[in-house]
Formats: C-alpha cells, sequence, structure tokens
C-alpha cells in the first residue's frame, strides 16, 4: 500500500526549504497554536512555545535542505508530536524528577512514528557532528570552512596564502579526525546500550 | 590516524582517482567491512559539512525570517486576547462613523483615515549603530525628511527587507510615490514577512494618489493570510 507515498503535505517542508514566507506563515496560524497549548498545559510558558517551535522549525530546515525530509504522512501529527516530544525532553533535562513521555501511540500512524525517528536521528547526528567539530584546532576549522563555503579548492589556497597541496591535504586530514572522533563516540554508544 | 586513507576517500570523492586505482578502492569497499564503514562515516561527514558551512548564508535568511514571523504571531496572540472587548467596541463605533460619513456625504476613503505607518524598532536587537539609531528615532518622530536620507545610508551597507520597508514607509508618507513604488514592488516580488504588506502599502499609494481604480486591484490581490486582513477587507468596502 502507499505506505512510502509522498503527503500533499510535503508543501510545508518545501517552503520551509524554500523560505517561503507564505508557507512559514501558514504553519504558524494553522499548527503552532496547538503545541502553544500543550507547553503551557504542561509546566511551560509562551517563550518556552516560541523556542520550542523555532527548533523545530530550523531542524526541518536543516533536513529538508539536505533532501532527506520527505513527509509521508500528515505534518500536523509529525509537527506537534516532534515539538511534543521536544519539550518533554527539556522538562526532563531542567527537571529532578524524571519525566515519562508518554506515548500517545493509538493516535498515530507507523509512518508518523518512523519519520519522527529519522528527523530525531539527524538531530542526534548533527549535535555530535557539532560537538566533534568544537574539539577541533583553530587551523582545521578555517580551512573547513573555507573549502566547504568557497568549494574551489584554488581560490582557498590562494586566500590563506599557502599552497593547493597543502589546503587539500588538510583538508581531507581534518575531516579524517572528524570522522574518527565520530567513529569512536558511536562506537562507544552502541557498547553502552548493549 | 591513518591519513593515507584519509587522503584516498577525499580523491574519490572528488572523482580524481584513476580508472585502475577506482576499481581497487570499490572491490576494498566490497570486502572490508571495516573501511566500508570508515568511508561511510567519511561521507557523512563530508555531507555534514557541506550542510554546516554551504548554506551558511539561505540559513541566515531563514532564521531571520523565522524570527520576524514569530514575533508577529506570538505579539499578535497576547494584543487579541488583552484588547478584545474594547476592540469590538471602537470597531463598532468606528463602522458607525464610517456609515454615517457615507451615507451623508458619499465620499470615497481617504490616506488619511488608514495611515497609521507601525513604529520602527531595530536597535533593540542590532548592536547599536549610530545611523540606524538616528533613522529610527526620526522615523517614530514622523520626521520623514530626515530619516529617508539616513535609511539609504544604511541601505547601501546592509540591504535588509525590514529597512528597506520602514524606507519605503518614509517616501510614502513624504509622497515621494514613484520612489515608494518602487521599494514596495521590489518587497512584494521577494519573499521576506513584508511581502504582503508591501502590497497593502502600494494599494495605500495609489489611495493616496486618488487612484481608486488601481487601489481596488491590488487589495483584491492581498491573500486573505494576511495579518491586518480586516484592513483590507474595510477599506475594499469604502471603495465600493
Amino acid at each position: 500500500m502507499g505506505r512510502n507515498k509522498i503527503h500533499p503535505d510535503q508543501k510545508y517542508i518545501d517552503g520551509l526549504a524554500a523560505n517561503d514566507s507564505v508557507i512559514i506563515k501558514s504553519i504558524y496560524k494553522k499548527f503552532v497554536p496547538k503545541v502553544v497549548m500543550f507547553i503551557m498545559n504542561n509546566s511551560g510558558d509562551k517563550d518556552h512555545a516560541q523556542d520550542v517551535v523555532q527548533e523545530i522549525l530550523i531542524l526541518l530546515f536543516n533536513q529538508a535542505k539536505e533532501g532527506s525530509l520527505q513527509l509521508t504522512c500528515p505534518f500536523d501529527a509529525y509537527f506537534f508530536l516532534l515539538c511534543k516530544r521536544k519539550w518533554l525532553n527539556e522538562l526532563k533535562k531542567t527537571s529532578n524528577k524524571g519525566v515519562t513521555i508518554l506515548e500517545d501511540v493509538l493516535s498515530i500512524n507507523e509512518s508518523a512514528h518512523e519519520l519522527i525517528g529519522h528527523t530525531e536521528e539527524f538531530d542526534e547526528k548533527q549535535q555530535l557532528f557539532d560537538a566533534m567539530f568544537q574539539k577541533l584546532g583553530d587551523k582545521c576549522k578555517e580551512v573547513l570552512k573555507l573549502s566547504f563555503e568557497i568549494k574551489s579548492m584554488e581560490e582557498v589556497a590562494e586566500k590563506l596564502n599557502v599552497t593547493y597541496g597543502y589546503v587539500r591535504k588538510k583538508k581531507s586530514l581534518c575531516i579524517g579526525q572528524l570522522t574518527q572522533w565520530i567513529q569512536e563516540a558511536k562506537n562507544f554508544n552502541s557498547l553502552k546500550n548493549n | 590516524m591513518n591519513e593515507e586513507r584519509y587522503i584516498l576517500f577525499d580523491e574519490y570523492l572528488q572523482d580524481e582517482l584513476t580508472p585502475g586505482a577506482k576499481t581497487d578502492f570499490e572491490n576494498q569497499l566490497a570486502q572490508d567491512p571495516e573501511f566500508a564503514s570508515q568511508f561511510e562515516t567519511f561521507k557523512n561527514v563530508h555531507t555534514q559539512l557541506n550542510t554546516k558551512f554551504g548554506i551558511e548564508q539561505e540559513r541566515q535568511a531563514f532564521k531571520e525570517n523565522l524570527t520576524q514571523i514569530s514575533k508577529q504571531h506570538f505579539d499578535k496572540d497576547t494584543k487579541v486576547i488583552g484588547l478584545k472587548p474594547w476592540y469590538l467596541a471602537v470597531a463598532a463605533s468606528v463602522a458607525v462613523l464610517f456609515g454615517l460619513f457615507f451615507f451623508n456625504y458619499n465620499q470615497n476613503p481617504s490616506f488619511a483615515d488608514y495611515n497609521n505607518p507601525e513604529h520602527a524598532s531595530f536597535t533593540e536587537r542590532s548592536t547599536a549603530d549610530e545611523t540606524l539609531k538616528q533613522a529610527e528615532t526620526a522615523y517614530n518622530k514622523k520626521r520623514y525628511n530626515t530619516a529617508i536620507p539616513l535609511f539609504e545610508t544604511i541601505l547601501q551597507k546592509q540591504k535588509t527587507a525590514e529597512i528597506q520597508f520602514f524606507y519605503g514607509v518614509s517616501l510614502l508618507e513624504e509622497s515621494h510615490y514613484k520612489k515608494a513604488e518602487d521599494v514596495f514592488n521590489a518587497l512584494k516580488n521577494g519573499t521576506s514577512v513584508y511581502k504582503e504588506k508591501a502590497l497593502w502599502y502600494l494599494a495605500l499609494s495609489k489611495l493616496k494618489q486618488k487612484d481608486y481604480e488601481e487601489c481596488k486591484k491590488i487589495l483584491e490581490s492581498i491573500s486573505e493570510d494576511y495579518e491586518d486582513y480586516d484592513q483590507v477587507e474595510e477599506l475594499l468596502h469604502q471603495l465600493d
């Protein structure tokens, strides 16, 4: 059955990727009030709601830009649950007493679950990546930043006043360093979870 | 760290290997799971770097736009809840006044009726730029002739939709129609939050020039999602 069929609500995802104000406004109008209501009923206020919504929309923008976000369920359920889970995780972090995330399993379908899983995984990967990137030395950060902004390695070399061979090698090794750290973190996590 | 390996990975991704070396590489990928898993991570890091830096400008533009829309959304929420009872009363009396006014004199609506330029507040967010501050003060005190050249200076450095919008409003207030309409037309064709607002001000510009036909046409092109659509409807009604 059409489990992998793209839902018409994909227009919201495409609109976010295109920075389309009309679409973004309609997301606020149609879907955000429900999130605000939920957060205000669960020990939060309007400012919390505003932050959570913004963080989730930026996450969706990033995922959409990478081309890996294809909506197979209504946007409503997907967006609401992402916000809800994000907020409950926030609460968990700040309060000492544990908060259990009660899933309303009945109200959402399987493909929504799967999609939310993907998005949260994307988020975790991005956070791990950012943390590792911060660990790099300044030279590595600079070379990588320029390499991916400018794209032409000849220009990068010129800008840094070094040879082409040097930046190429440096770039490979800096990505290599990140690769190594991220793999170590992954191995550590899988040991922890087993 | 296995330096040779990472250099090889990069060469493969840039498609710089000779056909022979490429085949060797792909054979190793198929046979050596550890090699393959390392390459997979390397490729992912590559994509993530691209997401982080390759689209940094787009992401900044998106975040700015999002912050604006979010602010508008949440501010409006409080306003509507807080003011509702007397807001209705005012709306009703305004309607009555308008009713009387038009019944008796059958006059066309005027620019002055709809002219309530919004308050500008740039400096609370940005690090205080002197020119920006002066422009904001002049604008808010309705000294548009002072504000216009200041906005022009700022626009040469940073051409944001927000500054363009307030520049356009100032021009309109001083009846520089051609220039104002150019600014609003540019905004209308962009993707900023000022897209719909620019249409509304284009309509007001036509109203100020008493070009009622054109004014009506523009009003009709404004989306119902526009935050102040009630004003649009009201003016449309007056024009009929």
